[in-house]
């Protein structure tokens, strides 16, 4: 057994290494990961590290990501000749974009991570432009000051592209948040064109996109549009749980439009995701929304319970499966709660209460478009 | 017919003709008065060459095109009409560089087209501009033509409309932009048109006798029409008389064999199956082969699509539901629209639909197989299980049907989930690797079969059982499960171990491990480690902490401070011979040591790489451990050292 151990973990290797980022792709190399340390081999837990912080950052798992990425990072600085720095800048964007989304991670931490990137990316002359997009989105997270927000926008936007920058379809995408975030329907939907005719695409593109418009749409009344988007949008996503805040866009879109019935099948197949996902950012999108879903429900009035699958992990699972809509709404309200104080008091301001106050807005929306 | 043009003929008489044409560029083209931007010839084809083509063999894709777009645009006029291409190889006999003479019996070009297309092709100096202009029926005649500049470096079109006043026209056209228009003098005797391609010097490959034969079966095989290549006195149709797949066969037996022979042909490989495949969304149709090994990789397969019969791809990959990557397939789409790369369809409603229609045609080959030949579904759940568990997944009736037949990995081997429910009321499995590992030795001794379900689509098919399955019984198993099947203390032995008991709590609590002691089989394994999900990736993180700098051991602190789960545990088990010793040793020192190297013994065995602060523990102890043994005078540990049945707790 302790002479093949290698074979085993290359086993383990090559079986990940025929998977897309999912779960089980991320326990499979987690899994050879331990063989390598395990057994002392630093170069194979390294290189084993190097697909786990891809599996883990496109497969939903950022927590995984970011202790990977120390690992590396901690033998790379002790080692610089043996493990290049280049190779992990890249990653490193990964884990700072993603860092403000763990609450118990400080206000304190998370500057020292953004500072420590960009004094990375000055070492090798390149990488201002990432820099300050993830200062810029870090900013506009967190809730900071519009102006300072505003700022870092334009400074973004303006800094030189270099091998260090996303991908085109990336930084649209990105900048596309910004254009939703102000209200600025079309134009978000102007500067999306070149993703939604497939001119541009990536490993998450247009999947993020079609989650991103399907609200800027519903404003604009383009509901045909809007279902069509909702139909491939899901279809690209369902699959992966690095989506889950994008199936808070849909459950979003489906509740708006009266598609009460369908948004509880959403609610249902992926309330798991929810209950132990590394980033609370997105376990608080879809949270909002499960909860103006059951809003939804609870004010259509036809019924007090609701027949759902849920996960044995949820907590108030029930084995007959029939759920209290009120009691399921209130479940829903208090977690997303807690999670808006946590950031709010984390961050010094209160953009995720605001957030949570937006379902108010939403009641007043809704406009009946049945799907089926 | 006319003769082909020499080098000599066309630098004799520069461009220039009857009407309208100067020996202008693209830009200020005949009779139109608006001005136009200039544009470089050169840099269009350039943009051409090297963005929009994979290679320079493209030339003759856009020109069956082209001859496709003219002979249905002549049906559209005269419905009884057939049409046909005809590529003649007229080879010189001094070496000099080949010609192509390429001929459609198409609908032609007017003058006033022949302008019009030049005219977009001035303007086209851009990628997405082109793209646009493919769209009409003009605009891609002039693309394409375009794209013959990559092989030769003069063309001459001669054609006559089918729609105009009955002259024939030709057109000489130059790659560094020169051009002439005029009235011919060699009319053509019915509508079509001809070009005559000149190879370059530098790619007279293209032209080969092999390399047209090759090409023009590539992208034209499945046209509707005959494709006749004279190459002097041979002649040969390259054209397959229409797709394979709709062709009438004396028998099932006889289309099968058909279906995998021209599968061998197109992917090279041989294939255990054909499926017939056919959509209305889309008005899609085609066949589906089933691959004889698993995929490499769990990845799209890249499918040979047709549009409206002529190749658009061999590499599109989004025409199938996900989970069918058992298959690569060949089709004709009549009614999709491509991408702009022209690699795969776009997505889109009809799309959609065109897939889930293609996914029922797969969908109920399986079901059909289930029924009729079940043992050929086993062979091909054998060899493509993943697809399948994926599609059961998704889809309840499918899985009713086949979950029997899934196997699973056991701790007790593989087996079906049929045959391992026929032998145990309940499913139990663990859901990672590592937690497998933890249980498999331990649970087989108590008569528990435990499925390692770390693989993909597994813990999530048996999760879905007892919703679609009447009456199942489905629990996910861990190694915190195992004690609770374990053998509990008498009162005696609970005293007995007591000293033991708490003296592991005391040095374990700072690991987050929590202890029991219990009996269980086999007796050789002293102690069982388990910690759930969290507990292993809190174990990661200790372990990255203590590898990396201040600022992301900080950070990973706090993720620390934040992961939830139980804590882990350390089952001592009292059918172990030493570990009933241990129980009676009365030195604390050695009783602390001993627990110490069991625990961390326990991580080995369990293959869970220690963090810094066990490793201290290993590397103390050891040197305890020796010192101790040399202070007794290096004896060797006891009589015989723990061997079973010994030992000092009866």
């Amino acid at each position: 057994m302790a002479g093949d151990w290698r074979e085993e973990a290359q086993a383990l290797w090559d079986r990940a290494g025929k998977q897309k980022s999912s779960e089980s792709k991320v326990k499979l190399l987690e899994e050879a990961v331990r063989m390598a340390d395990s057994h002392g081999d630093v170069d194979l837990g390294y290189q084993l590290r190097d697909d786990l912080i891809d599996a883990a950052t496109f497969g939903g798992y950022p927590d995984k990501a970011l202790v990977a990425f120390a690992w590396c990072r901690g033998q790379q600085k002790k080692d610089p000749e043996r493990f290049e720095p280049e190779g992990l800048l890249w990653k490193q964007k990964w884990v700072v974009g993603r860092i403000k989304e763990f609450p118990h991670i400080s206000r304190k931490q998370i500057t020292d991570a953004l500072d420590d990137i960009e004094q990375c990316f000055t070492k090798v002359d390149a990488g201002k432009r990432s820099a300050l997009k993830l200062r810029y989105q870090t900013a506009r997270d967190m809730g900071d000051d519009a102006a300072e927000v505003d700022r870092l926008w334009a400074a973004w936007l303006a800094a030189p592209r270099d091998h260090l920058t996303d991908c085109r379809a990336c930084e649209l995408d990105d900048e596309l948040d910004h254009h939703v975030e102000q209200g600025e329907w079309e134009q978000a939907l102007r500067k999306a064109k070149p993703i939604l005719e497939g001119r541009v695409r990536c490993a998450e593109i247009p999947h993020l996109t079609l989650g991103t418009l399907l609200y800027p749409l519903f404003k604009l009344g383009e509901l045909e549009r809007a279902a069509e988007m909702h139909r491939r949008g899901y279809g690209l996503t369902s699959k992966n749980r690095d989506f889950l805040a994008t199936m808070g866009d849909h459950i979003e879109f489906l509740a708006l439009t009266g598609n009460l019935a369908r948004g509880l099948a959403l609610l249902e197949k992926h309330l798991e995701w929810t209950l132990d996902h590394g980033s609370f950012n997105d376990r608080f999108v879809f949270l909002v929304a499960a909860t103006f879903l059951l809003e939804r429900v609870k004010a259509a009035g036809d019924r007090d319970v609701v027949s759902l699958r849920l996960t044995k992990a949820f907590p108030e699972h029930r084995a007959d499966g029939g759920y209290e809509v009120k009691a399921l709404h209130a479940w829903m309200l208090k977690q997303a709660r807690d999670i808006a104080t946590r950031f709010d008091t984390r961050n010094g301001t209160d953009r995720y209460a605001r957030r949570l106050a937006r379902i108010q807005r939403l009641a007043e929306e809704v406009r009946e478009f049945p799907l089926d | 017919m006319p003769r082909p043009p020499s080098h000599r003929n066309l630098e004799k008489n520069p461009p220039g003709g009857s009407f309208s044409a100067r020996a202008v560029p693209w830009a200020n083209v005949g009779t139109a008065v608006d001005h136009r931007f200039q544009v470089s010839l050169r840099g269009v084809i350039d943009l051409l060459s090297h963005h929009l083509y994979s290679s320079p063999g493209v030339y003759l894709r856009e020109l069956l095109q082209n001859a496709t777009d003219a002979i249905r645009a002549r049906q559209h006029l005269e419905p009884e009409h057939k049409g046909t291409v005809r590529l003649e190889l007229v080879e010189k006999q001094d070496g000099g560089p080949p010609t192509l003479v390429f001929s459609d019996d198409g609908v032609g070009l007017t003058e006033e087209e022949i302008h019009r297309f030049l005219a977009t092709i001035g303007e086209s100096s851009k990628r997405e501009a082109l793209e646009d202009r493919r769209k009409d029926f003009i605009g891609q005649f002039g693309i394409g033509l375009l794209s013959c500049f990559m092989v030769c470096d003069e063309l001459l079109l001669v054609t006559r409309s089918a729609r105009g006043d009955g002259r024939t026209l030709e057109w000489r056209g130059r790659h560094d932009g020169t051009y002439a228009v005029q009235v011919s003098e060699h009319p053509l005797e019915r509508p079509g048109t001809q070009v005559f391609l000149v190879a370059r010097a530098d790619m007279v490959e293209w032209f080969a006798p092999e390399r047209l034969r090759q090409l023009g079966r590539h992208y034209g095989g499945l046209l509707p029409f005959p494709i006749q290549l004279t190459i002097g006195a041979e002649q040969e149709r390259l054209d397959l008389d229409g797709a394979p797949w709709r062709r009438d066969y004396e028998s099932a037996g006889e289309r099968r064999k058909a279906m995998l022979e021209y599968g061998r042909e197109v992917f090279e490989t041989d294939f255990i199956d054909c499926i017939p495949l056919r959509s209305q969304a889309g008005d899609v149709d085609g066949v589906a082969f089933v691959l004889p090994a698993s995929p490499h990789f769990n990845s799209k397969q890249k499918h040979r699509v047709y549009l409206k019969h002529m190749l658009l791809s061999e590499s599109a990959e989004n025409l199938l539901p996900e989970w069918a990557f058992f298959v690569k397939c060949v089709v004709n789409a009549n009614a999709l629209r491509p991408t702009a790369s022209r690699e795969s369809f776009y997505e889109d409603g009809a799309l959609a639909q065109a897939r889930e229609a293609l996914g029922h045609g797969l969908r109920k080959y399986l079901v059909d197989l289930a029924h009729e030949d079940p043992r050929a579904l086993q062979r091909l759940i054998g060899l493509h299980g993943l697809s399948i568990k994926a599609l059961a997944l998704d889809d309840d009736d499918f899985y009713r049907l086949v979950i029997g037949w899934l196997p699973f990995e056991t701790s007790l081997g593989v087996t079906t989930l049929a045959e391992y429910r026929r032998a145990y009321p309940v499913v139990r499995f663990a859901a990672t690797l590592d937690g497998f590992r933890q249980v498999a030795r331990v649970a087989g001794a108590q008569g528990l079969c435990i499925i390692n379900a770390a693989y993909t689509h597994d813990a999530a098919l048996l999760e879905k059982l007892p919703h679609v399955v009447e009456g199942a019984q489905v629990e996910p198993f861990s190694a915190a499960d195992l004690p609770q099947s374990f053998e509990e203390l008498s009162m005696d032995e609970r005293d007995a171990v007591f000293p033991l008991s708490r003296m592991a709590e005391q040095v374990l609590a700072p690991f987050h491990c929590g202890v029991v002691v219990k009996k269980f089989f086999p007796a050789e394994v002293p102690t069982l480690y388990s910690a759930d999900e969290e507990g292993s990736f809190r174990r990661d993180a200790e372990r990255a902490r203590d590898e990396s700098d201040d600022l992301y051991a900080s950070v990973l602190e706090g993720v620390m401070a934040a992961a939830g789960g139980e804590p882990a545990q350390l089952c001592f088990n009292l059918h172990n011979p030493v570990v009933r010793r241990l129980a009676a040793v009365t030195d604390r020192t050695l009783m602390k040591l001993s627990v110490e190297m069991l625990y961390v013994q326990a991580l080995l065995l369990g293959q869970h790489p220690l963090n810094a602060q066990e490793m201290t523990l290993l590397n103390q102890g050891l040197l305890g451990l020796i010192s101790a043994q040399l202070g007794t005078g290096g004896s060797g540990g006891g009589e015989n050292d723990g061997g079973v049945g010994s030992g000092g707790l009866h």
